[in-house]
Formats: C-alpha cells, sequence, structure tokens
C-alpha cells in the first residue's frame, strides 16, 4: 500500500533535519514536509537539504496543514495517510505498527497512543487528556486512551472524509465523528520525548481554549453526527 | 415616544440611507450587501412617522415604554446582521485557506517538474 507521512512544520527549523532524517532511515514510506508559512528559516532548511517541502503563503494553522495533506494524498491516491509532528516528539521507528494495523483491516484509523499498556501519568496536561477521553466514551461508548495524540494514520475512507468535510481537524472532535461514522479505531503503543527546540501548537495559555473548543464540538457537534452519508 | 426622539431617529435614519447610497455609487459596497441597511434605516423612519402604531404594539406585547420596543427591535435587527456576517468572513476564510491550498499545490508541482 502506498503511505505518505505528512510532517507539518511551523518554526521547525531546529527540529526538522532531524524528523526528516529519523523517518527516512527508519521507514520507506513517502513523506512530505508542509511548511505553515514559518517566520523562521524552516523553508530555506528544507530546500538545502533536499526534503520533500509544501510551502503554505499564509499561516493558517495545523488544520489546513492537515487538509492540504490529504488532498495531496487523494489527488496522487495514497492509500494511507500518517501525520507526525516535525518537532521531534514523535519517533518514526512505531509507524510501521501503526500501518500494519490498517493493512490488517482491522480499523480505519490508527493512533500511536502512549497509554496502551502504561499508566497515564497524573498532571494538568493528563487531567484534560482524561476529561477527552471520558467525552468521548460518553458519546460513543468506546474508549480512546490518547485522545490527543498527534501520531495518526488514517486509510482511504478516513482520507476521502477529509477531502469531502472541511470542518474536519486533526483533533479529538474528529475522532468522535469517525466513530459515529461507524470507523473503527485503533490504538498502538508508541513512545514519545518531550520537545527539543522550538514552541509547540499548543500553547500552555491556549490549552483552556482548546478543551472548550473540543467540548463544545464533542457534545453538540460531533455527537449527532449521523451515520449515513 | 417624545419628539425628539422621533426626530433623533428620522435623522439617523436618513443619514445612514444617504452613506449607502453614496457607498455604492463610489463602489465601496456591492447592492446586495447594503439593500439589508437600506430596509433597516426605512424601518426606522417608518417607526418613528407612526409612533401610534409603535406605541399600540408595545402596549400590546407588555412592554413598560414604547421607546424599549424600538430598541428591542434595532437590537435583533443588529444580532441578525452580526451574524450574516460571521457567516460571511466564515466563507471568505475557506475560500481563502482554499486559494491558499492551491498555490502551495502548484508550486509544488512546478518545482518537482
Amino acid at each position: 500500500m502506498k503511505v505518505l507521512i505528512i510532517i507539518p512544520a511551523y518554526n521547525e527549523a531546529l527540529n526538522i533535519v532531524k524528523t526528516v532524517k529519523d523517518v527516512t532511515e527508519n521507514t520507506d514510506y513517502d513523506y512530505l514536509v508542509i511548511n505553515d508559512c514559518s517566520k523562521d528559516d524552516t523553508k530555506k532548511v528544507c530546500e538545502d537539504n533536499h526534503f520533500h517541502v509544501l510551502s503554505l503563503p499564509t499561516n493558517y494553522g495545523l488544520t489546513s496543514v492537515i487538509q492540504l495533506g490529504m488532498k495531496y494524498a487523494y489527488q496522487k491516491g495514497y492509500d494511507i495517510v500518517i501525520q507526525f509532528d516535525g518537532d521531534g516528539q514523535h519517533q518514526a521507528k512505531y509507524l510501521k505498527d501503526l500501518v500494519k494495523e490498517i493493512e490488517s483491516g482491522n480499523c480505519d484509523i490508527a493512533i500511536g497512543s502512549r497509554f496502551v499498556t502504561k499508566k497515564k501519568p497524573v498532571s494538568m496536561r493528563m487531567l484534560g487528556s482524561n476529561l477527552l477521553t471520558m467525552a468521548i466514551k460518553l458519546t460513543t461508548g468506546k474508549t480512546i486512551k490518547d485522545p490527543t495524540s498527534g501520531m495518526r494514520a488514517y486509510n482511504k475512507q478516513a482520507i476521502e472524509r477529509f477531502v469531502k468535510n472541511a470542518s474536519l481537524t486533526p483533533e479529538p472532535d474528529t475522532l468522535v465523528y469517525m466513530l459515529k461514522k461507524k470507523m473503527k479505531i485503533k490504538e498502538a503503543q508508541v513512545e514519545m520525548s518531550e520537545r527539543e527546540f522550538g514552541e509547540s501548537y499548543l500553547k500552555p495559555l491556549k490549552s483552556a481554549e482548546y478543551m472548550i473548543n473540543m467540548f463544545f464540538s464533542i457534545i453538540f457537534i460531533r455527537a449527532i453526527t449521523r451515520k449515513n452519508n | 415616544m417624545t419628539m425628539t426622539l422621533r426626530i433623533i431617529l428620522v435623522i439617523c435614519s436618513l443619514i445612514s440611507f444617504i452613506l449607502c447610497i453614496t457607498k455604492i455609487k463610489q463602489a465601496k459596497l456591492k447592492v446586495t450587501n447594503s439593500v439589508i441597511w437600506m430596509i433597516g434605516s426605512v424601518i426606522l423612519i417608518l417607526m418613528s412617522i407612526f409612533s401610534g402604531a409603535v406605541e399600540w404594539i408595545a402596549i400590546q406585547l407588555g412592554f413598560m415604554a414604547p421607546v424599549n420596543f424600538v430598541f428591542l427591535v434595532m437590537i435583533g435587527f443588529l444580532l441578525i446582521q452580526t451574524f450574516v456576517d460571521n457567516i460571511r468572513i466564515c466563507n471568505l476564510n475557506e475560500k481563502i485557506k482554499d486559494l491558499n491550498h492551491y498555490i502551495a499545490l502548484k508550486e509544488y508541482d512546478e518545482k518537482e517538474k
């Protein structure tokens, strides 16, 4: 199966080389760095190293980046798309496990989860994660142990849904939407490291806003998704 | 309604009406977008001219003072306007995003050739 790894990058000049090297050395899948109009040298670094890089003319955020990646994959006929953070938190050696899960036909979406076999540590961030797990359990009856994980693999049907529905985001509320559409989600144990340089998309101040958005979306919008069409 | 309020309402509506028309002539506003403002100012003028009817409706609906009814109508009008504008902004946002994607994909295709 044709697999594409999407690497969103916003101001990741310091991390991107390591990330792409990790991907090319540990897997033989195609990859595509999507530079979300970074203010630093991300674009130059990618071009100097001859990476496959798509550069957006204006900054529109992670959702736009993933939607663009899905469009690209759909046009080029990829069977699986994997979302892989460009900040060095994800490790490419686990990507094979996600692809295996989808190739076996057991699931439509595979999540690289930190907490399948391991316990969640206690922290503010994990409290948020627990609340989201609860909201998903409440609305769909399914348990997703690591809903905020940014390492996800999508099969062809999921890619198509992303291309056709512009309201879908690479966030937990989309998982609820997909579950309501009778798609299967599985989790595979992975490990993630702390980021080395730069800032994350999710800054602490934005976390509260993020949680509120997710809850409203899950409970009032995604929970009443109909399974047909 | 007092005479002063009625006069102020008429003057304000006339000003907004004239503003709409001049902006359309200067091609800064599209006709379809400004019709709603003209309708709004016409309603205000009508409400200040036929204040008797407004007072009758206000009393029937149980308002403490007819002027409250006038304010309610204006607030309702503005709320609908902001909501419609919000939808428009979202649509524009989506379109810009699509153009953004289109440019990025095109550039990439040309580079790969």
